[in-house]
């Protein structure tokens, strides 16, 4: 079959814009993607750049933007894209600067990003005193994580990333996951600090794109809220996402329902003037917008009496 | 000019392991590889390593099972060392972190595995090596060692017969730099990306092999290839592995009805009967998954249920697998002693770019993974031992500027419409007709003139793209040259050796002929020409 590949360019020793080159080629039916850019580079084009390793979606290296969604062009056949017509776009992922054509900077999306969660595990005794005995159970969890083949795919559809390109991501959160519940590890609460720190756990705004974009089920989202659950319970939490916490519960539990302004000034801390004087660009945009109602009062929702008492029972059954 | 005392070539489990070792043992260490250490060939190895663990096993009895696979061409003394201490070294991977599938006792639980004769397979699912690799990666980091990521080798400096270092292509920079180190350690990987289809990955192109060879190291054995038995031959081609048949998995005709005794059986064995059954009439051989049991099946092998999917659009829970036996793992390589010492003063190999002597004619199933962590261990140690000893090398500033021009002089002008790939194709389908699982001495001669046409070709291509940034065309054409080589090397090896011996199988000489040929084949380049030697199995 014919089939038109239109191919992000950018080429950083000239004058670094992007563009788009066409290229017309005949493949087999059952050609992936990749055969595709193979075939190009080789007899048409030996300037154009992207990568690839594995050839068989083990390992993640060629992963880009197959008509705008990102995909393993190792695996992508040609046929699945062009039931509409013989085109194909083909773009570097979102949320990553991009060296040339479709090589982008791993380092900057990812494997930086991973160093900094202290990505291995203090050994535990020696080789010599046989094995670790620990039930199936808990490293099967673990085997699910490990089975991420580093494709970003999860990064490439996080929705933080593109305002805040230094959030650690879910890539890189996903791999502490893999130590935070390693039943191995001794510096959990060495991790977890590093991992409560800005641009970490707590700038994830579960939005479960992760979820939706991994190929392998991993859930990277549901991985980042258990390290938030185990850092809170551990008591390892900036004060700010504490007292967020301890505020959001207590409105619930007055008024039924969620006081926002009161959320955002316990949040801040009623004697951090700072973070309070932060807050009043914002307030006053929402009262010129009519979004605040003057006065600011905040009723009690109907039924926020059996609210009340779930609440207490829940606080009766934990104690 | 990047100085260290030792110098690991390549990303995989071989040399991340030889790395960490060198550098716990004292050395100033630094790794070089073309892709990230995630992205190497280990990733793609799926059943298991071996370590005699289980209560009815020993040393003694793995170091048979490993000998008996290698068919009288191991080095006894080597198989005896390697079974002695890989339960430790498999341990030391459970103690760093490997998620490993365990039994009802929470200990290592062992699978059966092609030929060994005691359960002593571990594993994490069906996704070993990619598990395996991220944890030496993991303690590779932890380690602190630096690692110069797609860098790619072009060139080994020489002085005499000794190894000084490396000069290296970065990609991202487009610089042409020297690596100089008292111990290098090649860790680069086999080089079945010559067979179209194989298992390979796409790098997986014997680089090491080549530049050693070309810088006047010797190569051993380089005709034994292994045949994987159980591979999807469409597209690249995907491997199955082979530990679904231990655990209920059937080959198959087109009836359905198991055709082939494939319990505990060597892969050349299962390879050659596999290939004999579809010459005599049974056509169509397939794998079938299903009589493992659904639970099983998507419990145990997750990654093979999704590979097959996506790559060969089957649902292995409903249909069976088309297979055939394609080149996997090579035995060959560059010739070692126990400590990685090559035939090159401060050159050192390990994994599957070496030949120790353990894996002789054929490599028993799950040692591929368990041989990377012993022997990287080890030749890591041994490297950084010998650095300590090693006088500082001088490297010529000439050899950076000769092999810029040498660069340079590839580039540019015009190919006549021929190219790299058109090459390779027509290499990697010449080596599975010709140089295949069973050989004959006149497919073999009419190989070694069609590679001879296939090296003039190349001699007259042109790399177009004139820049160094992330040219892929460049390295390509560079990893053609080391396929070329080595494709060259092979088929005159598998000419030279008369008999048929377990992956080297001979139509023409079918027997096993230990009065002549119980010796390795070594090769090693006069002036310019590859030589052939032999030298007798010790031990």
């Amino acid at each position: 079959m014919e089939v038109t590949f239109k191919v992000y360019r950018k080429d950083p020793e000239k004058d670094g814009k992007p563009g788009r080159s066409n290229y017309t080629v005949e493949l087999p039916e059952d050609a992936t993607v990749l055969d595709g850019l193979l075939k190009i580079r080789d007899e048409m084009d030996g300037t154009l750049a992207f990568r690839a390793s594995c050839l068989r979606g083990y390992c993640g290296e060629c992963m880009m933007r197959v008509n705008n969604s990102a995909r393993l062009t190792c695996t992508a056949k040609v046929s699945a894209y062009t039931k509409k017509g013989p085109e194909i776009s083909l773009d570097p992922p979102r949320n990553v600067p991009v060296v040339k054509d479709l090589v982008f900077d791993w380092d900057a999306f990812m494997w930086n990003k991973i160093k900094t969660v202290k990505p291995w595990l203090e050994p535990t005794g020696e080789a010599s005193d046989g094995e670790n005995l620990i039930p199936d159970a808990a490293m099967k969890d673990l085997r699910k994580v490990m089975s991420c083949y580093y494709c970003g795919m999860c990064d490439e559809g996080c929705t933080v990333l593109p305002v805040d390109f230094n959030f650690l991501g879910p890539a890189a959160l996903t791999k502490a996951y893999r130590f935070v519940f390693d039943p191995r590890a001794k510096d959990t609460r060495e991790r977890l600090k590093i991992l409560e720190q800005p641009k970490g756990i707590w700038d994830c705004v579960h939005c479960f794109e992760a979820d939706e974009h991994c190929p392998r089920g991993i859930e990277p989202t549901k991985r980042i809220l258990a390290i938030r659950d185990k850092a809170y319970k551990v008591g390892i939490t900036n004060e700010k996402v504490a007292r967020h916490h301890a505020s959001f519960a207590a409105s619930v539990k007055e008024s039924g329902w969620l006081d926002e302004g009161r959320l955002a000034l316990e949040s801040e801390g009623l004697t951090n003037i700072k973070g309070l004087m932060k807050l009043l660009p914002t307030a006053a945009k929402a009262l010129l917008r009519g979004k605040a109602p003057i006065p600011y009062l905040h009723a009690k929702r109907p039924g926020a009496d059996k609210i009340k008492k779930i609440f207490e029972k829940g606080e009766g059954e934990k104690k | 000019m990047q100085e260290f005392d030792v110098l690991v070539v390549g990303g995989g489990a071989s040399g991340l392991r030889a790395a960490i070792a060198a550098k716990h043992a004292g050395a100033s260490v630094a790794l070089i590889t073309k892709v990230h250490p995630l992205r190497t060939n280990t990733a793609i190895a799926q059943g298991g390593l071996n370590a005699p663990l289980s209560k009815d096993d020993s040393p003694e009895i793995f170091a048979e099972d490993t000998l008996l696979a290698g068919d009288g061409l191991c080095d006894r003394n080597i198989a005896r060392t390697f079974a002695q201490e890989a339960s430790e070294d498999v341990i030391w991977l459970e103690r760093m972190g490997v998620p490993f599938n365990r039994n009802k006792d929470g200990r290592l639980d062992l699978r059966p595995f092609g030929s060994n004769s005691r359960r002593r397979t571990c594993y994490t699912d069906d996704r070993t090596g990619h598990i395996v690799l991220q944890v030496l990666h993991e303690q590779f980091q932890r380690h602190q060692i630096p690692s110069f990521e797609e860098w790619f080798v072009t060139s080994l400096a020489v002085d005499g017969d000794s190894c000084l270092g490396v000069i290296a292509l970065g990609l991202r920079s487009g610089r042409l730099d020297a690596f100089t180190a008292r111990a290098i350690i090649l860790a680069t990987g086999g080089f079945t990306r010559m067979y179209l289809p194989s298992t390979a990955s796409i790098g997986t192109t014997g680089d090491g092999q080549s530049l050693a060879h070309k810088a006047g190291a010797r190569l051993m054995d380089m005709e034994m290839i292994q045949f994987h038995p159980t591979v999807f031959p469409k597209g690249q081609g995907l491997l199955i592995t082979e530990s679904v048949l231990g655990e209920g998995a059937e080959i198959v005709n087109d009836k359905g009805e198991a055709i082939l005794a494939s319990k505990a059986v060597p892969r050349h064995t299962l390879s050659v009967s596999l290939h004999e059954a579809m010459q005599n009439g049974s056509g169509a051989v397939a794998l079938d998954l299903k009589r493992i049991g659904n639970e099983k099946l998507m419990s145990c092998f997750p990654q093979t249920a999704e590979s097959a999917r996506t790559v060969a659009g089957i649902d292995i829970t409903k249909e069976s697998v088309p297979i055939m036996p394609l080149a996997h793992r090579p035995m060959g390589g560059i010739e070692t002693n126990l400590a990685g010492e090559t035939t090159l003063r401060g050159l050192f190999a390990v994994g599957e770019c070496a030949c120790n002597g353990l894996n002789g004619a054929g490599r028993l199933a799950g040692n591929t993974l368990t041989e990377a962590v012993t022997f990287g261990r080890k030749v890591g140690e041994a490297a950084a031992r010998y650095a300590k000893g090693a006088a500082k090398r001088n490297f010529p500033a000439g050899k950076l500027t000769d092999e810029e021009k040498r660069l340079a002089s590839i580039s540019g002008g015009d190919s006549s419409g021929d190219s790299p790939g058109k090459i390779h194709s027509e290499l990697g389908k010449l080596m599975n007709e010709r140089v295949g699982l069973v050989r004959d001495g006149a497919a073999l001669k009419e190989a070694l003139e069609r590679i001879q046409g296939l090296k003039e070709r190349y001699r007259k291509i042109r790399v177009r793209n004139p820049s160094r940034i992330y040219n892929y065309e460049l390295t390509s054409y560079l990893e053609l040259e080391s396929m070329l080589n080595l494709a060259e090397i092979v088929t005159l090896a598998a000419q030279a050796r008369t008999e048929s011996r377990g992956a080297h199988r001979r139509a023409d000489f079918p027997e096993r002929d230990d009065r002549n040929w119980r010796s390795h084949t070594l090769v090693s380049l006069v002036q310019g020409t590859p030589k052939l030697n032999q030298k007798p199995v010790t031990g």
